[in-house]
């Protein structure tokens, strides 16, 4: 029953993107969770979230970046040298923090070098990092210009009325993950953590027609199952861009139960809808600047504070992983506030560095998450 | 933090530490020279300031009154707004607010005190921030976390779109601290109309929130006796860097940390003005005899720093230019763009800003204007290889300042150039520039000691036969 999505989530190059490119459409790799993807299927362009799972090093990455940048944008530049993104007709590059903004750079150069990664559309996308006015207006700036180039290069007509049905198709998804997560709150969740995830990660690298007819299925098996998840202490995990189960096998093969996640692949951004009344590009920033939960949104930490408290109540998360990937600043600093605020009001929480991809330091981080557990339960 | 480093506040310290050097050095030579054998750490730092005469003591009494102006502020009833470098604090002090800029207050101790700042920037790894983020404010902003400090009122910083790691220092120290924030954000993008815009109605924005704060209009009168200032200063900074253009540079290499030092700390401010006018007399002279500004008078080799300097404890990388005979041709810190600055041609004379000083309109537009070319604002805001940005600008001064080779200082902290600073060096060799990349951390020896930062670069200078 998961086949296709557990696919999606592991796979760079999964069926549904295969299918997709047969019928002669576009795809296009994008790499930050503020990026509109309504835009680009508003266009017949398919929108996948650039990942870097399965590389095995950064030896191609490392030639290009500096020593202390975060392994995400160093993985996905290693997983287009070697060749595992070949289906990208495209990439927008958003300047979501500093490391991965300077794929733009990076990419560019290494195309001198390897040319399959000369990719015909390539865009940068400026985001402000503040909610003012005149914030919004470049926002919708921005969303204007990626519209127009995306209509220049592929000589298509992406409409205000066809961004609308974009939206609509794309909140069918978020309507269907937020089904799914509402099966993490009882006690036992009727579904583990790494397969609720894995259904919100394909939902970034699947068609939204595939997805929604998977997760459906899906929904259908999962609600005449019994319970087979055993119980356990119930753990949220935030931070970092996390976009492999393998954190949370490790959580929940521990003994515990992971019931929500707060970092920026996954529910915490798909399960708010955009509003389908306002006019779509209003909707688009209203969606994707105004409610960003990501730490690169300056000055709003008390936002993300009740967010986050939100959420933990919700869940009913009796702890909290605060992860990082090292050298994510914006995440790491970010934790130590959480922390604090958190234990103050009684929620244990641990801070947790860690390299991106799955496999990498998996004894230690075993280690500390037992400690943790032994002390929350 | 051990307890012993909370006995005295740090603010305090680094007052009294001013106030000993700039005694020492007005005093007679006799008594000058008796009081170095009392400063074992930083004898190299004040020999530095102490072999320019008036242009070094100039230097000192202008870093000792902005120190001293933060540790009274209070009780002068002004606020004090914790800050960052490349904002421009003219607008600040036109308030009568007293900025305190994290990182020359973390360079001072820095290349003054003999433990540096280790133990105030671990303690801001202790109360949560992480310890990989740039040194540059971690330095002086544990003491601030720790409360070792006259009192923060507010923060305001400008490098939202800029640099990551320097504007989550001011987000996190904010909530920490709980004060209130205020956030200049930079589009990527620079000279367009859509960008100017922007920037001016971010601008008015600042001076909405510093009312807010203040209690005070901004004060017209104020306001126009700042900006004449810093045309004055930016003037003679002008001419200052058309001479350093000069072969051989007549230009001691320590007085490019008098010039930006002084931008931030006390641009507008008169006793910035009278030190650059001293400067000048020294470099005109030099330049009358044909002399370069180096000890030995023997320019050897020009190298232009592309970001930061190496504040290594007791200035030893000034001295180990001077050693080499390496002329320094400044650094990203030390140009800010008015368009009457020697390196802007004619055809990108635009891209300078202009201060006008007719309405107050007109002069927080300049406000807008001066500070969107701040060093770092202006140059690696966007792609580094676009137009306007880091390549360009490095390219420009190495060929009219006829640089030999070109050398990267920064911070591990530097998520933005280490980024791209290998394709970058990449583009300045195949331009014809030998490039040195430092690994080290220009504000924290414990990453690199000195040591092994200057045998690398003596080797990059040796090896690429440069010296």
């Amino acid at each position: 029953m998961m086949n296709l999505i557990k696919q999606a989530a592991f796979d760079l190059h999964n069926d549904s993107i295969t299918q997709w490119k047969q019928q002669n459409q576009p795809v296009i790799g994008y790499t930050c969770s503020q990026v509109p993807v309504e835009l680009f299927y508003a266009g017949g362009i398919l929108p996948v979230r650039l990942r870097g799972v399965g590389v095995q090093g950064l030896d191609i990455a490392d030639a290009y970046y500096g020593p202390f940048i975060c392994s995400f944008p160093k993985a996905i530049l290693q997983s287009m040298a070697e060749k595992k993104l070949t289906h990208l007709d495209g990439a927008v590059i958003a300047d979501g923090c500093d490391s991965m903004r300077r794929l733009d750079e990076c990419w560019r150069r290494a195309s001198d070098d390897y040319s399959h990664m000369n990719l015909p559309f390539f865009h940068y996308m400026n985001i402000p990092r503040k909610v003012s006015d005149h914030a919004k207006e470049w926002f919708i700036y921005e969303t204007q210009k990626l519209q127009t180039a995306l209509n220049d290069h592929f000589n298509i007509s992406i409409t205000l009325e066809s961004i609308q049905k974009a939206i609509q198709t794309y909140n069918s998804s978020r309507k269907l993950i937020k089904k799914i997560e509402s099966l993490r709150k009882t006690n036992p969740p009727k579904i583990s953590g790494s397969d609720a995830f894995c259904v919100s990660l394909a939902a970034e690298s699947m068609a939204p027609e595939t997805f929604q007819k998977q997760a459906t299925d899906f929904l259908e098996h999962i609600s005449n199952r019994s319970t087979e998840i055993p119980d356990g202490p119930r753990i949220m995990i935030s931070g970092s861009a996390y976009d492999d189960i393998h954190l949370i096998q490790t959580i929940e093969s521990a003994g515990a139960n992971v019931v929500g996640e707060n970092v920026c692949f996954g529910p915490s951004h798909q399960m708010n809808t955009v509003s389908e009344i306002q006019p779509p590009l209003e909707a688009l920033m209203t969606h994707y600047l105004l409610e960003c939960p990501c730490p690169r949104m300056f000055g709003r930490f008390d936002h993300r504070l009740t967010l986050i408290k939100e959420k933990i109540q919700n869940v009913r998360a009796r702890g909290v992983v605060l992860q990082n990937i090292r050298f994510c600043d914006l995440h790491a600093s970010e934790n130590g506030l959480l922390e604090k605020e958190l234990e103050k009001e009684g929620i244990p929480c641990i801070r947790l560095e860690r390299e991106y991809g799955s496999q990498t330091d998996t004894g230690r981080l075993r280690m500390r998450i037992d400690a943790f557990l032994e002390r929350i339960s | 933090m051990r307890p012993e480093i909370q006995e005295y506040n740090f603010d305090w310290m680094l007052h009294k530490s001013m106030h000993i050097a700039f005694d020492s050095l007005k005093g007679s030579k006799k008594e000058y020279k008796y009081m170095l054998n009392y400063m074992p750490y930083f004898k190299g730092l004040m020999d530095l300031l102490g072999k320019y005469d008036e242009p070094g003591i100039l230097f000192v009494e202008m870093v000792k009154d902005a120190v001293d102006e933060i540790v009274f502020a209070h009780d002068q009833g002004k606020k004090i707004c914790m800050t960052t470098f490349c904002l421009s604090p003219i607008v600040l002090l036109a308030m009568d607010v007293v900025p305190v800029v994290m990182e020359p207050l973390t360079v001072l101790p820095t290349i003054l005190w003999k433990r540096g700042t280790y133990d105030f920037m671990n303690y801001c790894f202790e109360v949560g921030l992480s310890e990989t983020s740039c040194s540059s404010q971690r330095g002086a902003l544990g003491a601030y976390l720790a409360g070792l400090c006259e009192p923060i009122d507010f923060v305001v910083f400008d490098s939202g779109g800029v640099c990551d790691t320097n504007a989550n220092v001011f987000a996190f120290s904010s909530s920490f601290m709980n004060k209130p924030l205020f956030q200049l954000d930079y589009p990527a993008s620079f000279l367009d109309k859509k960008t100017q815009e922007y920037q001016r109605k971010d601008f008015r924005e600042l001076i909405l929130f510093l009312e807010s704060q203040t209690g005070k209009k901004l004060d017209l009168d104020q306001l126009r006796k700042g900006l004449e200032e810093t045309h004055k200063q930016d003037l003679i900074i002008s001419q200052i860097d058309e001479l350093q253009m000069l072969k051989p540079n007549p230009l001691p290499p320590i007085f490019n940390l008098f010039m930006y030092a002084g931008r931030f700390l006390a641009t507008s401010k008169p006793g910035y003005t009278k030190m650059l006018e001293s400067m000048l007399k020294t470099v005109r002279n030099n330049a009358d005899q044909g002399k370069s500004g180096l000890q030995s008078g023997k320019e050897k080799c020009r190298a232009l720093f592309c970001y930061i300097d190496h504040y290594s404890s007791d200035a030893r990388m000034w001295n180990f230019l001077d050693d080499h005979g390496i002329a320094h041709l400044g650094s990203i810190l030390s140009r800010f763009f008015p368009d009457h600055a020697p390196y802007l041609q004619d055809d990108d004379i635009n891209s300078g800003y202009h201060i006008k000083l007719d309405t107050l309109d007109d002069m927080i537009d300049s406000l807008a204007e001066i500070n969107a070319r701040s060093p770092m604002v202006k140059s690696i805001r966007g792609p580094y290889d676009t137009p306007y940005m880091w390549l360009e600008d490095a390219l420009a001064f190495a060929r009219l300042y006829q640089a030999d080779c070109i050398v990267y200082s920064g911070t591990p902290g530097c998520r933005n150039t280490w980024g791209m600073v290998k394709p970058f060096a990449r583009d300045t060799e195949k331009h014809g520039f030998p490039t040195h990349i430092m690994y080290s951390d220009a504000f924290d020896e414990r990453v690199e000691s000195f040591e092994t930062t200057s045998l690398r670069l003596a080797e990059f200078f040796r090896v690429r036969q440069l010296i």
